[in-house]
């Protein structure tokens, strides 16, 4: 069973949060209610999480009325309402691209093969995005996959790299510092912010990693 | 044209920040006073969201290529026009090939340079803000460099020398209780009001990190969850951050409490080594200084037509 309670963060920042074990559905409800809320255009932002979501008053004489308007709308909320798109990202595992994908393999038993067939075999759900702009949380790992962050971080992650970390994996927008395990890399940018749909992943997307030979 | 002959020790293009995009990672990023950028605004009758130079320290020089109507305001950096001293919260005009000039001042960190019709400068995910971190916004997505040359349309008829009141900034700062006071130590909250922090020097548009002799370490952390500028996270080493306005969208930090909007612009000339105290307020109180803030903008904006007109 989950528990739903909402506070005021600050002047303009709601926060519903949920307790308990989050399900898919409870995640499906998420985004569902995060565009709920868009839709009546009184928040600039709404910043779904894990287990929260943050909204963003226009207005904050608001903040009352949407205090108790938001647990309603949540126990309202459906989650079929929500309908994730799909990114199908062709990515090339190994070698150059995944450079951790050896030390991977041999922290977790399995051979290269398995590891990237066992990443590949999964689709994954956008969980939030953050970190940098177009970095999504994609969930969950397989739990054979799973491994702590690296004990020292890179200074310099290349773009495009294709990671891994405790029950997560992401795909890193820009070259920037980072402690996950690369295990490979892809083409399609991730964000571009001259353009009228700046990121790829939104909230809520499923990604479908597909392994590419090199070339 | 402003032409950018020593950028000192960090210069940006900022405006009111980008909304409408935290939930793709992207910062707010705009200037850490959005009052002195909305009173220098009204100086110069533009829009409120017309973007400014953001002067950190000081120590820059910039060329107007243009005649030019200006304004100064936030912190006094004993700006120059050539020989003539300039100051907060005043507008001037500058001809072709004047300089102008921002020494420093012990008592202030940053400064916001006003030009009529705002900085030209392309808008991205619609803000002119410079996004340092990501690199995109403002002068080409970086700080400004020797040479930039930032474009704005020249002032045809020179202003007359005006001012408004400059706002007081003060180390005092109000804030609201955090969600997650109840899973740290039990008067963690207390103490964070009790101490007088000293800003560290590892602070930037990011955030403000304190400390102070005695930390509030802990072994707690949540959910990350989103985040925004005022928000006052502690990490587990017990060394509190103010986050500001570059700071990222998503934190797993417990909240212990939040710097007040209002006041939040305090920490623009809170440079390292400056001390700060809170002060518990309640949302009322934080809602109350924020209508307050917006009705003086207004008011600016009245008297300085009046004067307009008057002329």
């Amino acid at each position: 069973m989950t528990c739903v309670q909402c506070y005021q963060l600050s002047e303009q920042a709601l926060v519903l949060s949920i307790d308990g074990l989050i399900t898919q559905e409870v995640r499906q409800k998420i985004f569902a209610l995060a565009q709920t809320a868009y839709n009546t255009n009184d928040f600039f932002d709404i910043v779904p999480a894990n287990s929260s979501i943050t909204f963003y008053l226009n207005d904050f004489t608001r903040a009352d009325y949407w205090l108790e308007q938001l647990i309603t709308l949540w126990e309202k909320s459906e989650p079929e309402v929500f309908t994730p798109k799909t990114h199908l990202i062709d990515t090339f595992y190994g070698g150059e691209y995944g450079p951790d994908l050896n030390e991977v393999s041999e922290l977790t038993g399995l051979s290269q093969k398995q590891a990237i067939e066992l990443h590949a075999s999964v689709d994954y759900q956008v969980g939030f995005l953050g970190f940098l702009p177009g970095f999504g949380y994609l969930e969950s790992l397989p739990e054979q996959l799973k491994l702590p962050r690296k004990s020292t971080p890179r200074a310099h992650v290349p773009a495009l790299s294709v990671a891994i970390a405790e029950s997560l994996t992401a795909i890193y927008p820009s070259s920037s510092p980072g402690g996950w395990h690369l295990i490979g890399r892809c083409e399609q940018p991730l964000f571009n912010p001259h353009t009228d749909s700046p990121s790829l992943l939104a909230p809520g997307d499923v990604v479908r990693f597909i392994p590419k030979e090199h070339r | 044209m402003l032409k950018v002959i020593k950028p000192g020790v960090f210069s940006s293009i900022q405006d009111l920040g980008r909304h409408g995009h935290r939930h793709l990672g992207v910062s707010q990023a705009g200037v850490l006073d959005p009052i002195a950028l909305k009173a220098g605004n009204a100086l110069l009758g533009n829009i409120e969201t017309a973007a400014c130079i953001e002067i950190t320290v000081g120590l820059s020089e910039f060329e107007f290529t243009q005649p030019c109507n200006f304004a100064i305001t936030g912190g006094n950096l004993n700006a120059k026009l050539n020989s003539k001293a300039l100051y907060p919260g005043w507008r001037y005009h500058a001809k072709a090939g004047d300089i102008i000039k921002f020494a420093s001042h012990p008592e202030f960190l940053r400064a916001y340079l006003c030009v009529e019709h705002g900085f030209d400068v392309l808008k991205v995910m619609n803000s002119r803000s410079t996004d340092c971190q990501a690199k995109f916004g403002g002068f080409e997505g970086n700080a400004l460099q020797k040479g930039d040359v930032i474009p704005f349309s020249e002032s045809l008829v020179p202003c007359s020398e005006l001012a408004i009141k400059p706002t007081d900034y003060t180390n005092v700062v109000r804030v609201l209780k955090g969600p997650h006071c109840d899973i740290l130590p039990e008067d963690y909250l207390a103490q964070l009001l009790s101490k007088t922090w000293t800003v560290s020097d590892l602070s930037n548009r990011m955030g403000a990190r304190l400390e102070h002799p005695t930390l509030l370490p802990h072994q707690k952390s949540i959910d990350s969850q989103g985040v925004h500028p005022g928000v006052i996270q502690l990490p587990p080493t017990g060394t509190p951050i103010v986050l500001l306005n570059d700071c990222q969208t998503t934190g797993g930090y417990p909240i212990i409490a939040s710097v007040i909007q209002a006041d939040l612009r305090h920490f623009s000339q809170l440079a390292p080594t400056k001390t700060c105290r809170f002060e518990l307020v309640d949302f009322d109180v934080a809602n109350t200084a924020l209508k307050k803030q917006e009705q003086e903008i207004t008011r600016f904006k009245i008297a300085i037509q009046q004067l307009e007109n008057k002329k």
